[in-house]
This record gives structure tokens, C-alpha cells and sequence, in this order.
């Protein structure tokens, strides 16, 4: 608290009532809202107090009279005190005095027997002395008075009169002269009316006779009155005034009874304007639910059944019901507009908390979690019969191309799944927002009740099964396969729908449980693509057989292969780089890779096919004689087959050779195409499909096998059944004298046919065609022993020089191609020709087969190049 | 309402005379509260009070600032009346003012009654010097011919305020102690009084 405020200062220091006063001095307030008091005389001016700085404060005084204190009170230092006093004083305005009013200046005849004024206050007595009293201007200071005449007074009707004071106060500056001729004037007065009645009479005739004037008046007055009201004048008076009370009653009646109504009606008014928000808020509820502002609504009708809740009025009552019936219909509207799909989360919740704080009966949230889990199904199933029904119209249309019907429909099936992924996203967020909201109590509702929670799981789990079942429904029994690419983009584009609505129910922070429903459907989505690929890859190896042209492509080192192997690895290596780019990698919580087992299960169907495709062309000769001619009378025959049958030629050579090509695609495929296919799967992070290839394998080298088998027989049995007839065709039979120095024809043949088969394999397996060579030698070999069992067996000399010799040639001939079992053959075959004895015959022998060797270079070369020795 | 101390000092009753717009009032609110007012407001009759140490001793001064306009002449000899010590203040840019002095001297000391009162010759406007129009000279003459201390002042810049009025609490002080004659700081002042006060009294 600072310091109180002293007033020092003061100007002017006196003044009448309203005199502008500035007021000086010290620690008058901090600021104006500082200043709380100031009081001039005891009469409060704060109100015309104008705080200028703390040392000045300007005011105007107010209606006080005498001197007084100046107390300045401030928030800050209390009530102050002062050093100086300001006087107040009335002025009275007279003619010499500036006034801002109009002052008569004629002063009222002052007659004689005038009538003065009755009331003591203003009454004022006649200048005692005779002498005109002096201005204002002149005043003696009245404290001066006080000071000199502490107890007396200054008018001559009070009892402590002082003549000092008076004539201080009047006569201050009169000169002595004059208070002496006024002293006389007085003296004389006195003596006047000490002089007694007569002279008091004298001085007064015309008031005495005035007065008696009146007397004789009132006396005559009062007796007509006398006279005419009798004696009891009261009676009649009491009658006049009953009369005329009547009649006042009686003239204001109606206008008291005007002036009731008039009263009644402005109570009624203000009634209606202190209750203006009662009886203005139906119309105001109205126009509130037309602008939508239920808020606005809602607080209204809290705010009247606070005010009016338990009012006894009848009148408010009968607007309250009024009201609560419009609330009612409201909350009907709301709530059934809260029920109505589709709506926006947001709007469905302000729904919910104005039901709630408009007291509905039952549980609004749940009601809208179960009415949006409604929508949700419905919508899912509108989505489904949409589509459904577009399908069969379009399938009702006729004329359309069964691929464009196809594609028609790989697109309307990708919309469902876009649609109905977007709806479950958007319906499901929304429906878990609500249920969020509604299980954090955030709606305001009562607390929810325990067993909500595990109907509302059930709801959700409902929700994603239906919507698993539908896009089963729709991705997984999906139809044919159409293009690679557009399969592709169809698959991409399906599995993003599908992983946007799961990231999305991810994102809503979900329970497992509906969770892993739709990451069941994404897996199984998955692997439906995959196995799709692979069907595809499927088909189009069991299209190889179409494919095939039997146009050597390239020669390996297994032999020669035409396109089918690479492009089965080709197909293969599509269908996986596919997977591997389109469904292979999970998203976001999916299992990160799908399983083997139908990947591999695929895989091993796919490589069947292709091995049955071989497996079929190789044994396709429909149409297709097998020409053994062409055997037996070796190349410049061949020649004239190949011309003949230019159109077999041109498309991959005779069926033999076909078959070889198969056999060396099978064998290439075993050794390369599949280990690039294993590659392959490494590649794409897959799991190896051992199993399937090893099957694989297993397969191809039994077809392989078979292959030979079939080739050897049909090549073989041939060769060697030409072998008996040429040889009996020259007789076995030798004449015991002739001299042998050549082999018999059917050898040459069968070294001719060697070559043909040779020089066939070799064109198309390469580097293996020793193999089939080596087989036919071995059952040519056993078959020239068989023969040579038939013979018999006691020979002459120069059949069995000649048999020896043959053999010794044949083995000469095939030396590089026989296996141990032809060896034994030939050496059996030996075995059952004596041998030979002479010398000379030895020498003939060696002498003939030099020469044969030296004859025959060529033909051994041919038959023998190429070859891996066993 | 306000409580008076045990021991009020010793008050002192100055009043300001002199012709209207000299700065009557500015000399006083310089005193009082060393402000300077720069614009004219005609006084009617201004009170104010203070508390001064003087030569050690705490006394009061009751500062009574009249109203210089010819149209208040009439209330003036009420006023002079109370008042114990008198700053008669003129405008030295102004000799009308500085003539009218003399009247207020005759009129003071008629009133009062008493040529000894202490009385203060004040050339107010000492600042506005280019503009003088009343010789010094002349002033001092006056103020020797009615034997008072003579004090050109300025309430602009505060020049000799405070000195000019306490030079009169001073001479009221000593009159009130009855030892005015006595130590009248002029010798040959006194021996001119003299005379006057013995053909008064």
C-alpha cells in the first residue's frame, strides 16, 4: 500500500455548487482507475473527477455549503487527507449578479397591505435599519464571523442573535453616519409601536379596515350558509362527498378497469419476453433441424427442461409437451437417419452423441455399429449381385467371341474385387472407428456392455468371412486363361485391391483373427496365381506337340535338338519369373513365400507333360511307313526316297530320324534344359523341386530308353532279317574245291547297313549314336551266330575257310562298335567253324583280310569316325 | 476529518498579489510543485499549503493566490486581511503591472494597517530578459523607497522561487517572534521605519 494522498493544493478555494476545481497535491493515484474517491465538503465528486497526474486531479464540486475537507481516496493509499479547505457557498441571483437564467428584474409590488409569503423558510424580515443592504460582492468572510462570534448567529430571529455579526455581515462597509441614521430609523420604529393602539391603529387604518371589510363578509357569508345548509352542515357534506365519490367511481371505472387490462396485458407481454426463448423455441427447434444444427437443437432443449423442466404453468407445460413431441420426432429422424447407409463416420457419430444427449432409450451406438455392419454385408452383396448379374447378361449375349467374352469377364471379375475391396476398406474403417469410439465410451453413452465386445468381433469376423467368400468366389474360381500379360496385370491389379484392403484393416490396428481371414484370401489368391502360371505353362507344353517342327535348332553335344527343349525352359522360366514378380513376395504381415508343395506338384505336372509330349511325337508315324528299304540298299536308295518324299523331308526327315531327335530332346532336356530349370527356380529364391525333377529325369531316361528300344527294333529286326536270305541267297554252300577269296555279299551288306545306321544316328545324335550302333552290331552279331548254329556243322574246308573269313571281317569291320556280348557272339560264332588248319590257308587269310581292309578304308573310316571307343 | 498533529507547526499565511498574467499562480505551483503551467487560466482565489524547513525549523505556509483581474477588486480586502506576508509580484516585460504595485501597496498596507508587514517585492519573468521593459533600476528604487527586499524571479526556469518566498516565511517568522525591529537586516531601512511606525502608533 503507497502512501495516502494529501491535498495541498486548491483552486479556486470556494465556489457555488458545479465551480470546476482543480485539486492539487500529492500521491492522488497511480493512475485514473487508481482514483475511488474524492469527496469536496463531505459531497461525493468522484463521479465528475478527472485524474490528470498524480499531483493534480480536476473535479466539480458538488451542492455543499461551508468549509470542508478535500479527501482524495485511492486504490493504492487509502483515504488521504488535506492541508486546504474549499468554502461552498449558494449563490443568490440577483439583478447586478451574471446568471445563465433569466431573472425577472421587476421585482414584485411590495404593497402595503400586500399578502407576504405564509411560509416561515422564506420569509425574510425587512431591513431592520432602513439602510439598503450592501452586494454580495462585499461579503465579510464567514469564517472571520465564526471565529469572532463563536456561539452567535447572524439573523435576527434566532435566539443567539448578535448584532455584531450582523452588521458585520450587512453593513461591513457602511460608514458610521449612516449606521447612526439607521440606528436612528430603528430607535424610531420601536418608539412607534410602543406609542400604543391608537397610533397603531393610525399607522395601520387601511389594514384595520380591510379586515373589518372581511369580518362583515365572512359573518354574512357564514349565515347564508347557514341559512341554506342548516344547522348540521356536516351531514349534507358527508352526502356531497359520498355523491361525488360515486361518481368519481363511477367516471373512472372504466378506466380503471381499461388500465387493469392494460396492465394485465403488459404483464402478459413481459411474461412472453422474459419467456421469449420458451415460446420461441418450437419454431426455433424447427428451424434449427431444417439448418441441421441438432447441436444447437440438443442444447436448447437441455437449457428449457433445466429451466422448465418441473414447471407447475400450464401454459409451459402444454409448450414443453409441445416440444418434447417435436424432440421425439427429432430423435426419430435422427435416428433413423444415424441407421441409413451409407454415412459418414463423423456424421454418424454427432448423430449417436445428439440421440444420447437427447436421452434415447436404447443403445444408439451399438444400434449404428449393427446397421453399419448391415451395410457393410449388403454392400458386399450388392457388389456380388452386381456383378453377377452382369455376368450372366453378358453371358445371355450372344455372338460374342469366346475370347473377348473371356476378357470381358477377367475384367468385370477384377472391378468386383476392386469394388468390393474399396467397400470392405472403407465400410470396415468406418465401422471400426464407430466401434472404437463406442467401446472408449467416447460417444458418451453408458459404458458398453461386456458381452458388445465379443458380438462385435463376431460382427467384423462375419464382415471379412463374407468378403473372403466373395473374393473366393470371385478371384479364386476364376475362369479360363487369357493372355499372359493381361493375366498378369489382372493378377497385379487384384492383389493390390486386396493388399490396399488389408494394409487398410492392418492400419486400423484389427484383432488377429479377421486379419489372418483376409490374409488367407491373399495367400490363397496367391497361390491361385501361381498355380495359373503354371496351368498356363502347362497347357502350353502340352501345345508343344503342335509346335513341333522337327527343325534342328542346334547341335550339342547330345546330339542334334530342335526347339522343344528351350522352349519348354523358356515357358517354364515365364511361368516362374511371373510368380516370382507377381505373387511369390507377401506383402506387409503375409506369410513371406507361399508353399512349395503346389508350386512343386505343377512344376513335376508341367515336365510330365513334356515328357509325354515327346513321348508322343516320337512314337506319332501315322501316315508313315516305316522304309526299311532304304536299309538294304543303303545311300544312292535313300537318295531317291528323299526325293520322292520331299514334304516328310522338308518337315524333319523320316520318322526314324524323328524319333532320334526325340530321343536326343529327351536326352538334352535330362541334362541341360532341366539343371537350367533348377537354375531357374534358384534364381527366383524358389524352393528346389527336387522331387519333380528327379522324376522328371527318371521319365525322360526311360523314354530315352524306350526310344532306343523302339528305334532298334524297328531299325534292327530289319537289318538282321535281311541278314539269313543274302546269306543263303549267295548258298551256303561252297564247292569244297573252289578256292575262296572273298567274302560272300551279305557281309558288304551288312557293313553297308551298319554305315546307313551309323551315318543316320550320327547325323542326329552326334556323340551318342554309338550307342544304337553298338546295339544293332550286337544283334547282327548274334544273329550271324545264330545262323552260324544252323550250319552244318561239319563244313568242308573251303566253307569253313570262307565262314572264318566272314567273321574275321565282320569283326575286322565293327572292331570299334562291338561290346562284349557281340564279341562272344562273333567268338561263338567262330567257335562252331573249325578252324582253320593249313598254313597256307592262314596266309590267305591274312593276305585277304589286308586287302579287304586296303579295299574297304573307306567304308571302315565312315563306319568307325565319330565313334568313342567302348 | 483530517487529524491534526500534537504539534502543528508554525503557519505562515502568504498572499500573492499582483495585476493579472504577471504569474502569480505559476511562482506558486513552481513552489509548490515545481511544474510550470504554460497555459493562462485567470485565478479566482487559489489556497494551498505546505510544509517548509526553514533555518532548521519545520513550518507551514499557507499560500493564498488571488486573482489579479480588476474584476475581483472588490473581494480583495477580505483576503488581504488574513494574510501575514505578502508577495507583491509584477511582470518586468510589462510596466502597467509593474505601476499597478503601487496600488496594492497602498492597499495592503490600508488594510493591514501595519507598514512593517512583510512584504516581498517580486519581478516575475526574469527569463523573458530581450523583452524587459522595467529597468531594474527602477524596480530596486521602488523596492528601496518601501524598504522590502526586491527578487526578480522566473517561473519558467524556477529562477530564485524558492528563494523570494523564503525570504518572506523568513521576515514573517522573525515579525512573529516579535524580533523584527530588532534585526532588521538593514540599518539605514530600520532608522527610515522607525520613524513611520512611531507616527502610526
Amino acid at each position: 500500500m503507497g502512501p495516502p494522498p494529501v491535498v495541498t493544493g486548491i483552486s479556486p478555494k470556494e465556489g457555488p455548487p458545479g465551480t470546476r476545481v482543480t485539486i492539487r497535491g500529492e500521491f492522488l493515484g497511480t493512475s485514473a482507475i487508481d482514483l475511488i474517491g474524492l469527496k469536496i465538503c463531505g459531497c461525493d465528486c468522484l463521479l465528475s473527477a478527472e485524474w490528470k497526474s498524480k499531483n493534480k486531479v480536476v473535479a466539480r464540486s458538488g451542492p455543499c455549503k461551508g468549509l470542508g475537507d478535500i479527501t482524495v481516496t485511492t486504490r493504492s493509499g487509502g483515504e488521504g487527507t488535506s492541508t486546504v479547505q474549499f468554502r461552498g457557498y449558494h449563490e443568490s441571483i440577483g439583478p447586478v449578479k451574471e446568471s445563465a437564467v433569466w431573472v425577472e428584474e421587476a421585482a414584485p409590488p411590495s404593497l402595503p397591505w400586500g399578502r407576504r409569503p405564509m411560509s416561515p423558510t422564506t420569509y425574510t424580515p425587512p431591513d431592520p435599519l432602513g439602510l439598503s443592504t450592501e452586494g454580495e460582492d462585499c461579503k465579510f468572510p464567514e469564517e472571520e464571523l465564526h471565529e469572532m462570534f463563536p456561539d452567535g448567529s447572524g439573523k435576527l430571529s434566532d435566539e443567539n442573535f448578535q448584532p455584531g455579526w450582523y452588521l458585520l455581515e450587512h453593513h461591513s462597509n457602511t460608514s458610521f453616519e449612516d449606521l447612526k441614521a439607521g440606528m436612528v430609523f430603528l430607535q424610531r420604529k420601536v418608539e412607534g409601536q410602543k406609542e400604543g393602539q391608537l397610533s397603531f391603529l393610525k399607522a395601520n387604518t387601511g389594514a384595520v379596515m380591510d379586515q373589518l371589510d372581511r369580518l362583515v363578509l365572512l359573518k354574512n357569508m357564514y349565515e347564508e350558509d347557514q341559512r341554506k345548509n342548516g344547522k348540521e352542515p356536516l351531514q349534507s357534506l358527508e352526502t356531497a362527498i359520498e355523491d361525488s365519490i360515486k361518481l368519481a367511481d363511477s367516471l373512472f371505472l372504466e378506466i380503471l378497469s381499461r388500465k387493469e387490462n392494460a396492465d394485465k396485458t403488459r404483464e402478459a407481454l413481459s411474461l412472453l419476453t422474459r419467456h421469449k426463448f420458451l415460446f420461441q423455441l418450437p419454431s426455433s427447434i424447427d428451424q434449427n433441424i431444417r439448418k441441421k444444427e441438432y447441436d444447437l437443437v440438443v442444447n436448447d432443449y437441455n437449457r428449457v427442461k433445466n429451466l422448465f423442466g418441473n414447471t407447475d404453468v400450464k401454459l409451459f407445460q402444454k409448450i414443453l409437451s409441445e416440444i418434447d413431441k417435436k424432440i421425439e420426432d427429432l430423435k426419430e429422424k435422427l435416428f433413423v437417419r444415424m441407421k441409413t447407409m451409407p454415412i459418414n463416420v463423423q456424421e454418424q457419430m454427432k448423430y449417436i452423441r445428439l440421440l444420447i444427449s437427447l436421452k434415447w432409450e436404447e443403445d444408439a451406438a451399438w444400434v449404428a455399429i449393427t446397421a453399419r455392419k448391415e451395410y457393410l454385408m449388403s454392400l458386399l452383396n450388392k457388389v456380388k449381385d452386381h456383378f453377377k448379374q452382369k455376368e450372366e447378361q453378358d453371358n445371355n449375349e450372344k455372338g460374342k467371341r469366346h475370347k473377348s467374352r473371356e476378357e470381358a469377364e477377367a475384367a468385370r471379375r477384377s472391378a468386383w474385387c476392386g469394388a468390393a475391396c474399396a467397400a470392405l476398406s472403407a465400410e470396415l474403417a468406418a465401422l471400426w472407428a464407430l466401434a472404437r469410439a463406442y467401446f472408449a465410451a467416447e460417444l458418451a453413452g453408458q459404458p458398453a456392455l461386456s458381452e458388445r465386445h465379443a458380438q462385435f468381433k463376431e460382427m467384423i469376423i462375419a464382415g471379412v468371412e463374407l468378403f473372403s467368400e466373395h473374393m473366393r468366389a470371385c478371384l479364386l474360381s476364376g475362369g479360363g486363361v487369357t493372355s499372359a500379360d493381361a493375366a498378369r496385370a489382372r493378377l497385379v491389379a487384384n492383389l493390390r485391391h486386396l493388399r490396399e484392403a488389408y494394409e487398410s484393416l492392418l492400419k486400423l490396428d484389427l484383432p488377429s483373427q479377421p486379419l489372418s481371414i483376409v490374409e488367407r484370401v491373399i495367400y490363397d489368391y496367391r497361390v491361385h496365381g501361381m498355380v495359373v502360371f503354371l496351368q498356363r505353362a502347362l497347357k502350353r507344353v502340352k501345345g508343344l506337340a503342335d509346335k513341333e517342327t522337327w527343325k534342328i535348332e542346334e547341335f550339342t553335344e547330345y546330339g542334334a535338338i530342335t526347339k522343344l527343349p528351350h522352349l519348354l525352359e523358356t515357358y517354364v522360366k515365364e511361368a516362374l519369373s511371373d510368380i516370382h514378380k507377381c505373387v511369390w513376395c507377401g506383402g506387409r504381415r503375409e506369410s513371406a513365400a507361399l508353399d512349395a508343395g503346389p508350386l512343386h506338384e505343377h512344376t513335376r505336372h508341367v515336365l510330365h507333360a513334356y515328357t509325354r509330349v515327346l513321348d508322343a511325337l516320337a512314337n506319332d508315324h501315322s501316315g508313315q511307313d516305316f522304309n526299311n528299304t532304304s536299309l538294304s540298299v543303303a545311300l544312292d536308295q535313300r537318295l531317291e526316297e528323299t526325293a520322292a518324299s520331299g514334304a516328310a523331308a522338308d518337315e524333319g526327315g523320316s520318322w526314324q530320324r524323328r524319333l532320334l531327335v526325340a530321343a536326343v530332346n529327351a536326352r538334352y532336356t535330362r541334362r541341360v534344359t532341366l539343371a537350367n530349370i533348377a537354375a531357374a527356380f534358384d534364381e527366383c529364391t524358389f524352393p528346389q523341386p527336387t522331387q519333380a525333377l528327379k522324376s522328371a529325369e527318371e521319365s525322360l531316361s526311360s523314354l530315352e530308353a524306350s526310344i532306343a528300344e523302339t528305334y532298334l527294333e524297328h531299325k534292327g529286326d530289319p537289318l538282321v532279317g535281311t541278314i539269313e536270305p543274302s546269306m543263303y541267297m549267295g548258298r551256303h554252300k561252297v564247292a569244297s574245291a573252289e578256292l575262296v577269296d572273298d567274302a560272300r555279299p551279305y557281309v558288304y551288306e551288312i557293313i553297308n547297313n551298319l554305315i546307313a545306321v551309323h551315318a543316320e544316328t550320327d547325323s542326329v545324335c552326334g556323340a551318342s549314336a554309338g550307342r544304337y550302333v553298338r546295339d544293332i552290331c550286337e544283334t547282327v552279331c548274334e544273329e550271324v551266330a545264330r545262323l552260324a548254329a544252323c550250319a552244318p556243322p561239319a563244313l568242308p574246308r573251303p566253307a569253313a575257310f570262307r565262314a572264318t573269313l566272314e567273321y574275321t571281317l565282320l569283326s575286322v569291320a565293327i572292331r570299334d562298335h562291338l561290346t562284349r556280348k557281340a564279341e562272344n557272339y562273333l567268338k561263338e560264332a567262330l567257335a562252331a567253324v573249325p578252324p582253320l588248319e593249313l598254313e597256307e590257308d592262314k596266309i590267305r587269310m591274312q593276305s585277304i583280310v589286308e586287302d579287304f581292309k586296303k579295299r574297304m578304308a573307306l567304308q571302315l573310316a565312315s563306319l568307325n569316325c565319330n565313334t568313342e571307343t567302348v | 476529518m483530517s487529524k491534526k498533529p500534537a504539534a502543528q507547526p508554525t503557519l505562515h499565511k502568504v498572499i500573492m498579489v499582483g495585476s493579472g498574467g504577471v504569474g502569480k499562480s505559476a511562482l506558486t505551483l513552481q513552489f509548490m510543485y515545481d511544474e510550470f503551467v504554460e497555459d493562462y487560466e485567470p485565478t479566482k482565489a487559489d489556497s494551498y499549503r505546505k510544509k517548509v524547513v526553514l533555518d532548521g525549523e519545520e513550518v507551514q505556509i499557507d499560500i493564498l493566490d488571488t486573482a489579479g483581474q480588476e474584476d475581483y477588486a472588490a473581494i480583495r480586502d477580505n483576503y488581504f486581511r488574513s494574510g501575514e506576508g505578502f508577495l507583491c509580484v509584477f511582470s518586468i516585460t510589462e510596466p502597467e503591472s509593474f505601476d499597478a504595485t503601487q496600488e496594492f501597496r497602498e492597499q495592503i498596507l490600508r488594510v493591514k494597517n501595519d507598514d512593517n508587514i512583510p512584504f516581498l517585492l517580486v519581478g516575475n519573468k526574469s527569463d523573458l530578459a530581450d523583452k524587459r521593459r522595467v529597468p531594474l533600476e527602477t524596480c530596486r528604487e521602488r523596492a528601496h523607497n518601501w524598504q522590502v527586499p526586491y527578487v526578480e524571479t522566473s517561473a519558467k526556469t524556477r529562477d530564485n522561487v524558492d528563494k523570494a518566498f523564503l525570504t518572506l516565511i523568513r521576515q514573517m517568522s522573525r515579525v512573529k517572534r516579535g524580533l523584527a525591529a530588532e534585526e532588521d537586516p538593514a540599518p539605514d531601512d530600520a532608522g527610515r521605519c522607525k520613524p513611520s511606525c512611531c507616527s502610526i502608533s
